[in-house]
């Protein structure tokens, strides 16, 4: 599950050059690190509602879910609804 | 000796109204054309959004005389909008001193959803523009100005400096854009819509709405511009450099094209400032600062997006005009849908109409890409 | 006028005033391949759109040209404009993005593509780049005409603080499929323009 979200992610946000390994599992998405900004947030939300089924009305949440690919696949899991 | 450039002719077709005195009395009167939808084609997420009757736009056109089948929606409006501005103008818009300039971001982009007819290319802004120089006889080339929501200051400006040039007497500077689901899916995908009615920098703000609107001003290069006329006097394009989506935490871009115009007036001699006010969390916050920085935060200021929603490529063209009946008649409108002050510094904007002496105003825009931009307009002579 | 420094792309070509530029890809890997080459310290490069990448990737190439070193100085970041031309504007990020909207069953409208459907997007590219916050702007015409683009980019030096403009012409319809000049106005150059401009549209199909 973390390596195939790695992998989701890595593709919708083109990251080019950037390997599911060079994801740290706890570390932050958004600030340091990848570089992702306020579109990249925009674009998981539509990932997780394509791909899982979970529709998030409110972007704000995002910060909460998207504080590592960790607590991400967690929050899938939970609420997936495909 | 340099050109002067008044405003001779303007034109608003919106739902408020085929032209732009009845736009502005129906504003007065605290109307709007914002309404909610449930869905829209493939959009099955309630929006609020200012949308022009189809019947009443092919009305207008069949009294202009616009035959049926032959444009597009977009260019329908431009063309009941250009068409009865240029003949307020009461010039002859087949001559080669004539400059067309079209503000739209999206123009004909809904065709490629739904061709209806229409061949491929006319999808293509500048194929679409060329419409409306063909239906007057114009024999330039019509530039289209593609700056996102700040096209139809930029369009302003650019046809200011063409009249200046000494290349063109008029410029015919009309803006449209309509409202298809390829936009509203976009903005709803930004998560910047409201369902609601819009609240320009209201503690409770919650997003934009869209808008359709087409409008038009007629400019002229003078030697001389007369009292009790209006004379465009600067403007200026700023970037952020910042995100090009996101507007900067400071105001940059905004900040400088406000300092820009400010090289030509004084605050105190400000009626008001017509901002962008989209009630985006972001955008107002940012015009907020601009404001505050540029030394500013005294005058008045006053948006529009309650009654028309944003209407993209028209929205400058629009708001200028609209502006310019406010401040003959004394006035400055309410922005409709603010309540309570939600931005960090305290812009002197009201919900309810306010009275004034001053004879000009700064419309001020930004825009994804980063862009910005203000113009000045001023009503010549003395109360 | 010295030298006329200008750059050209297009989908299997890429001239630097007058020399070929090697490579061995065409269409947007080809792009990719000049920014790894030349570029490679902008990773955001990955996530534009075609009209964007070859607006930035021909941008990179003329300022290198140049000599110019990104820095923050006044002459650069506040009287440097970016005015750039087309005729198909976003039509190519149009058509990717209508395709995430297109059918009710698979509606899922791509906020990263839909930020490309406004072609002055590429201009932000470049002003974020390189830190300029004087004018940018897009204008979209019928056809490439060297008169109509020159007296434009003329009008722009009417804003005083405008000294230099990086101005292009930039066409993309498909992925893989764009052109493009790039070269730089300065406030004193405006006299032979349209013959510059000319020059350089010469060695480009358009």
């Amino acid at each position: 599950m973390i390596l195939k979200l790695k992998q989701e992610i890595i593709e919708v946000l083109n990251l080019e050059d950037v390997q599911p390994s060079d994801i740290d599992n706890d570390a932050p998405l958004f600030g340091e690190g990848l570089g992702l900004d306020s579109i990249d947030a925009l674009e998981l939300i539509v990932l997780m509602e394509k791909n899982y089924g979970i529709k998030l009305q409110d972007p704000a949440k995002g910060k909460e879910i998207f504080k590592s690919v960790n607590v991400m696949a967690d929050y899938i899991q939970k609420n997936r609804t495909k | 000796m340099e050109r002067l450039i008044q405003c001779i002719a303007d034109n608003v077709v919106s739902p408020l109204g085929l032209d732009s005195l009845s736009n502005y009395e129906s504003v007065k009167a605290g109307k709007s054309g914002l309404k909610r939808y449930e869905s829209m084609g493939n959009v099955q997420t309630p929006f609020t959004l200012s949308r022009m009757d189809r019947q009443v736009i092919d009305e207008a056109c069949c009294r202009l005389g616009i035959p049926e089948g032959q444009y597009t929606f977009f260019e329908k409006m431009l063309l009941a909008s250009t068409i009865q501005a240029v003949g307020k103008a009461g010039i002859d818009a087949s001559d080669k001193r004539v400059l067309f300039i079209v503000s739209t971001t999206k123009g004909n982009v809904s065709l490629l959803g739904d061709p209806a007819g229409f061949p491929s290319d006319r999808v293509l802004l500048g194929k679409a523009a060329s419409q409306i120089t063909d239906w007057f006889g114009n024999p330039n080339s019509p530039l289209v100005v593609c700056n996102a929501c700040i096209s139809g200051v930029c369009a302003q400006i650019e046809a200011m400096r063409a009249l200046q040039s000494g290349k063109y007497d008029y410029a015919v500077v009309t803006g449209a854009d309509e409202q298809s689901p390829f936009i509203i899916s976009g903005f709803l995908s930004f998560k910047a819509i409201s369902d609601d009615f819009c609240r320009p920098f209201d503690k409770d703000r919650r997003g934009l709405n869209l808008g359709e609107c087409a409008a038009t001003v007629v400019l002229k290069a003078a030697d001389s511009v007369s009292d009790d006329c209006w004379e465009l006097v600067t403007g200026a394009i700023r970037n952020d450099a910042n995100h090009i989506s996101g507007p900067s935490r400071t105001g940059e871009g905004s900040y400088l094209a406000l300092m820009e115009t400010l090289r030509c007036c004084r605050p105190e001699d400000l009626a008001f400032v017509n901002v962008h006010g989209t009630a985006t969390a972001y955008n107002d916050e940012m015009e907020s600062i601009a404001i505050y920085r540029a030394g500013l935060i005294d005058v008045p200021v006053t948006g529009l997006k309650g009654y028309y929603g944003h209407t993209m490529g028209a929205a400058g063209i629009m708001e200028s005009i609209l502006s310019m009946y406010a401040v003959m008649d004394h006035t400055v409108l309410a922005t409709r849908g603010f309540a309570r002050q939600g931005t960090t510094y305290p812009v002197r904007v009201s919900p309810e109409l306010r009275e004034t002496d001053g004879r000009q105003f700064i419309k001020l825009l930004s825009g994804f890409g980063g862009c910005n931009a203000a113009l000045l307009y001023r009503l010549n002579g003395k109360w | 006028m010295g030298q006329l420094d200008y750059v050209i792309l297009e989908s299997d070509r890429a001239v630097v005033s007058g020399r070929v530029l090697e490579h061995e890809s065409s269409g947007n890997a080809m792009l990719a391949e000049l920014y790894r080459a030349h570029i490679a310290d902008w990773p955001k490069f990955f996530k534009m759109d075609t009209l964007s990448k070859v607006g930035f990737v021909a941008s990179e190439l003329l300022l290198k040209e140049l000599g110019e070193k990104r820095c923050e100085s006044e002459e650069y970041t506040q009287n440097r404009a970016v005015v750039l031309f087309g005729t198909t504007a976003s039509l190519c990020a149009d058509k990717n993005y209508q395709e995430t909207i297109q059918d009710r069953d698979n509606y899922y409208p791509s906020p990263a593509l839909f930020v490309y459907t406004l072609p002055n997007i590429v201009t932000g590219e470049i002003a974020i780049r390189n830190h300029y916050r004087g004018e940018t702007s897009f204008y979209v015409v019928e056809g490439a005409d060297a008169a109509q683009m020159a007296f434009h980019l003329s009008c722009a030096f009417a804003d005083d603080s405008t000294q230099s403009i990086l101005a292009g012409w930039v066409d993309s319809t498909a992925n893989d499929d764009f052109k493009s000049f790039f070269t730089l106005v300065r406030r004193e150059d405006v006299g032979g323009l349209e013959a510059k401009l000319k020059t350089i549209m010469n060695n480009l199909n358009i």
